[in-house]
């Protein structure tokens, strides 16, 4: 169980959480949707502890403001939008670097098989500088994997929160790690992800939280949640769930996980 | 520290042999170790030591300042004869460790300082005797200059150590080169500032020099007198209008050795010449 | 050079097994020249013949024993310890600021250890003849390290703000410290006579020729608390590399680390450079010639740089006290000569991992 309890943030004297209450439950990917600018990624950094909030955070039972940063390693992994390598890194150092801060342990072959989790097979030798945006993105994700290879652990679930983690990646990758992260949550793992593709939400979110101007205007399973008048009212433009374009071709990835 | 060390060597030596591998540091006393005809017992030399020009064959230990102590003992000196500042300290200190004499003579730019000077370094090399006479010599040659220097009208001389990068360092009061322009019957410009000091342009001018004094050399403290006279904080001086310039070999005119009156002797000609 | 064995597509796993066949290498070279460093000197004395003399119980010459009792080997054992100082600390700045050319001197130690320095070489002298007296040729280093320490301390509560050290402001702020103390220094040259002004730039050129084993002793504890200490933020160093919020995120104590790091640093640099004055160059070339061989894990890199550090320093002052015999050559001055056109020569070989 991950929760938010009242969680106010300012950044400097602007106010980016306006009292946010959020839960997600292991067992379920939950996603955080909404416009630019709604404070998906501020609720994140508050949950992860990368910002200082008033009001209640907790995984799995350990507060987050008072936790130790290997305390929370411990419980979580978590995979920015965007992670800067300042070293001429492998590939397999940096999935490394997630193995031997985690809490997984593992054998000498986990980085291998973390990296085939994300696609990456035989990726290990390459200087990280000279992959793409992408390959680069899902090689962070290799690594956060590898910090918590086990979706359970012996006082209860491992958490991946994932900020925007298939923004760079072309399609059948996106759906690749969205799979990825539904298979940890079915094994009784928990997920936390921004996202900004609603298609892929609805495919694989069991719960959404739905943020407009810093705060959680709802949340609840995809049906409750996507409706007309919810995403139109969120994102100030019309949006019609469920309805083609009448003029447009459009693509359906839904047909990948039939 | 140093007398002590003085003494003992002066008590030590009548029962050992005379020190004959002497290593010099400083230029004024290499200079007296020739005057006073003892360079066969010179086994080294400081890089400031560069007259007379025989004395540069010999090993150079360094600068008078950065001497290394393993250098110095690789001459293997039974005596150091040294000018005041050698360095570093620790250097110093593991040579006396080393049980080498190490003995330091003041430096000063009056006569009776030069005449000192020449009696420490005869003592130290246990010619006292010659040292006496050398002193005479230096004194009488000295006393004959300064009656030559007394006739020079007493021009302002500048001396100007370094031009480099147009910024100007000059011979302020209590430097040897102040001494030396007063003993040649100058006057030196630069008045209020203690030291080797970069004056401001303003300053030149007030300070309104007749003649400009520069060390003979060359690298970046050297200036070629076009360059020189068109510095515009000297275009304005006096001698700038007579294009009075004076160079001198630095070790000659600064080392305040035992050529001092011919420095006063050479420097109060130029100044003369200026003014006639 | 054994640790420029380089391997181009190596696997990670070839890359760390190379590291620690690095770090055998260099262990072994740095012995075997420590033990010719004994041997190398304007004298020309061997070490073989005063210990063959002490063994055998005869009587020992003097001299021969101070060169090699009194000047060799204190010099020998500075150099393995500045060397190795400067590049551990190298490295731990490099890390630190998630940058490969920061250098030992960001935090501030070599511009306020060399404020120290210059004060108590002009204003030495107003001491009471005491104290003068009593701290003798130990009141530059001394004022060197206290320079050093202050400067940090200043450097570390600007930038510190509510328990979090903004790297990036410490930058800054070196560089206005920097600034200030080239202004303090100025006045200082200007106050300073003839013969204090060329003992100031021969202390800003580096030596070890001052080494004795009294200064030795005095800055030794530090630079080991540095040269020792820091493998222990290998593996936060590592974290870093990704960023703050990924180190923190993989368990990394952040603010933690940057406090140890700037401690061990301000500690080893600060002794290193009040007792051989300024020597460049180590900090940044031994830690960018070990990454471009194994790698920037800083497990290897750290003890690596140690090593190659104190051979290379060793190395440059056996150059520095024979190549101008009897006199010497300040190492800043031979290090430049010798490992600039080196080090560039590694850049355009190189230039394709720099890339980055």
């Amino acid at each position: 169980m991950l929760t938010a309890r009242n969680l106010t943030v300012h950044l400097g004297h602007r106010q980016i959480l306006h009292g946010v209450d959020f839960t997600a439950k292991a067992g379920e990917v939950t996603a955080i949707v909404g416009p630019n600018g709604s404070g998906k990624t501020t609720l994140l950094r508050a949950i992860t502890g990368d910002v200082g909030y008033t009001g209640d955070a907790r995984i799995e039972g350990l507060d987050v403001a008072r936790a130790k940063p290997w305390e929370l390693a411990a419980r979580r992994g978590v995979l920015s939008q965007f992670t800067g390598v300042a070293f001429p890194f492998t590939v397999a150092e940096i999935v490394r670097l997630g193995q031997s801060n985690g809490i997984s342990g593992g054998g000498p072959d986990l980085g291998e098989r973390a990296l085939a989790r994300v696609g990456l097979s035989g990726f290990g030798h390459r200087p990280y500088h000279d992959l793409s945006g992408g390959e680069q993105q899902r090689t962070q994700l290799a690594r956060v994997l590898a910090q918590v290879w086990d979706p359970t652990g012996k006082d209860g679930a491992n958490w991946l929160i994932l900020d925007e983690p298939v923004a760079s990646l072309d399609i059948a990758h996106q759906l690749e790690v969205m799979t990825l992260a539904r298979d940890f949550a079915l094994s009784g793992g928990g997920v936390v992800a921004v996202m900004h593709d609603l298609n892929l939400t609805a495919m694989f979110a069991q719960s959404v939280a739905l943020m407009a101007e810093g705060r959680v205007v709802t949340q609840g399973d995809i049906g409750h949640v996507f409706t007309d008048e919810n995403l139109s009212a969120a994102y100030a433009c019309d949006l019609k769930v469920n309805t083609a374009p009448a003029n447009a071709t459009y693509i359906l990835p839904h047909a990948a996980s039939a | 520290m140093i007398r002590s060390l003085l003494l003992s060597t002066l008590v030590a030596l009548p029962t050992t042999a005379l020190a004959d591998r002497v290593l010099s540091i400083g230029g004024s006393v290499t200079e007296i170790v020739y005057a006073l005809g003892e360079q066969e017992r010179l086994v080294g030399r400081d890089s400031t030591s560069t007259f007379p020009t025989e004395a540069t064959a010999l090993p150079d230990v360094g600068y008078i300042r950065q001497l290394s102590p393993e250098g110095v003992l690789s001459v293997n000196p039974d005596l150091i004869i040294s000018e005041t500042g050698a360095g570093p300290l620790e250097a110093v200190e593991l040579l006396r460790a080393a049980d080498v004499p190490f003995i330091e003579v003041a430096d000063g730019y009056t006569e009776e300082a030069v005449l000192q000077k020449i009696r420490d370094v005869a003592k130290a090399l246990d010619v006292t005797e010659k040292g006496e006479d050398l002193a005479a010599s230096v004194s009488a040659d000295l006393d004959e200059a300064e009656a030559v220097a007394a006739n020079v009208e007493p021009l302002r001389v500048l001396f100007i150590l370094s031009t480099a990068g147009g910024r100007i360092t000059a011979a302020g009061e209590n430097t040897s080169a102040s001494a030396i322009i007063e003993l040649a019957g100058g006057m030196n410009a630069i008045q209020g500032v203690e030291g080797y000091k970069q004056v401001s342009d303003e300053a030149i001018t007030v300070a309104a020099p007749d003649v400009i004094l520069m060390m003979d050399r060359s690298g970046d403290h050297a200036a070629s007198d076009d360059d020189l006279f068109a510095h515009p904080a000297i275009a304005g001086t006096p001698a700038a209008q007579t294009q009075s310039v004076v160079r001198m070999d630095g070790l000659l005119l600064l080392g305040f050795g035992p050529r001092v009156g011919e420095a006063v002797r050479t420097l109060a000609g130029e100044l003369s010449e200026t003014a006639g | 050079m054994v640790a420029m064995t380089h391997v181009d597509a190596a696997t990670a796993s070839d890359r760390s097994t190379t590291a620690r066949w690095v770090m055998v290498a260099l262990s072994v070279a740095l012995v075997a020249i420590s033990i010719a460093s004994l041997f190398v000197g304007a004298t020309g004395l061997s070490p073989l013949g005063v210990i063959g003399d002490l063994v055998a119980g005869r009587p020992v010459d003097l001299r021969a024993q101070v060169v090699i009792f009194d000047i060799r080997l204190p010099r020998l054992s500075l150099g393995l310890l500045v060397g190795a100082a400067l590049a551990v600390s190298g490295v731990v700045m490099q890390g630190l600021f998630r940058n490969p050319l920061a250098d030992p001197g960001l935090v501030g130690v070599s511009a306020g250890a060399g404020l120290g320095a210059i004060l108590a070489i002009v204003l030495g002298g107003l001491l009471p003849p005491a104290v003068g007296t009593a701290m003798g040729y130990s009141l530059v280093p001394i004022a060197a390290f206290v320079g050093g320490w202050l400067s940090v301390i200043a450097l570390y509560s600007i930038s510190t703000r509510g328990g979090h050290t903004s790297v990036a402001t410490m930058l800054l702020a070196g560089i206005a410290l920097a600034a200030l103390v080239s202004a303090l220094s100025g006045i200082m040259i200007y106050l300073a006579d003839d013969a204090q002004l060329r003992t100031l730039t021969f202390w800003g050129l580096g030596s070890l020729a001052g080494a004795t084993w009294s200064k030795v002793l005095a800055a030794a504890p530090l630079m080991l608390v540095g040269i020792f200490g820091a493998p222990l933020l290998a593996r936060g160093l590592n974290g870093l590399a990704l960023g703050e919020p990924a180190a923190r995120h993989m368990g990394i104590d952040v603010q933690i680390l940057k406090r140890f790091a700037i401690l061990l640093v301000s500690a080893a640099v600060g002794a290193a450079v009040a007792v051989s004055g300024g020597i460049g160059f180590v900090g940044i070339v031994v830690p960018h010639l070990l990454r471009l061989s194994t790698g920037p894990d800083h497990r290897y890199l750290l003890i690596n740089a140690a090593l190659l550090g104190a051979i290379i320093l060793i190395l440059a002052d056996m150059v520095a006290r024979v190549i101008v015999a009897p006199a010497e050559l300040p190492i800043g001055i031979v290090m430049a000569i010798i490992g600039g056109p080196f080090f560039l020569w590694i850049l355009l070989r190189r230039r394709g991992l720099l890339e980055m």
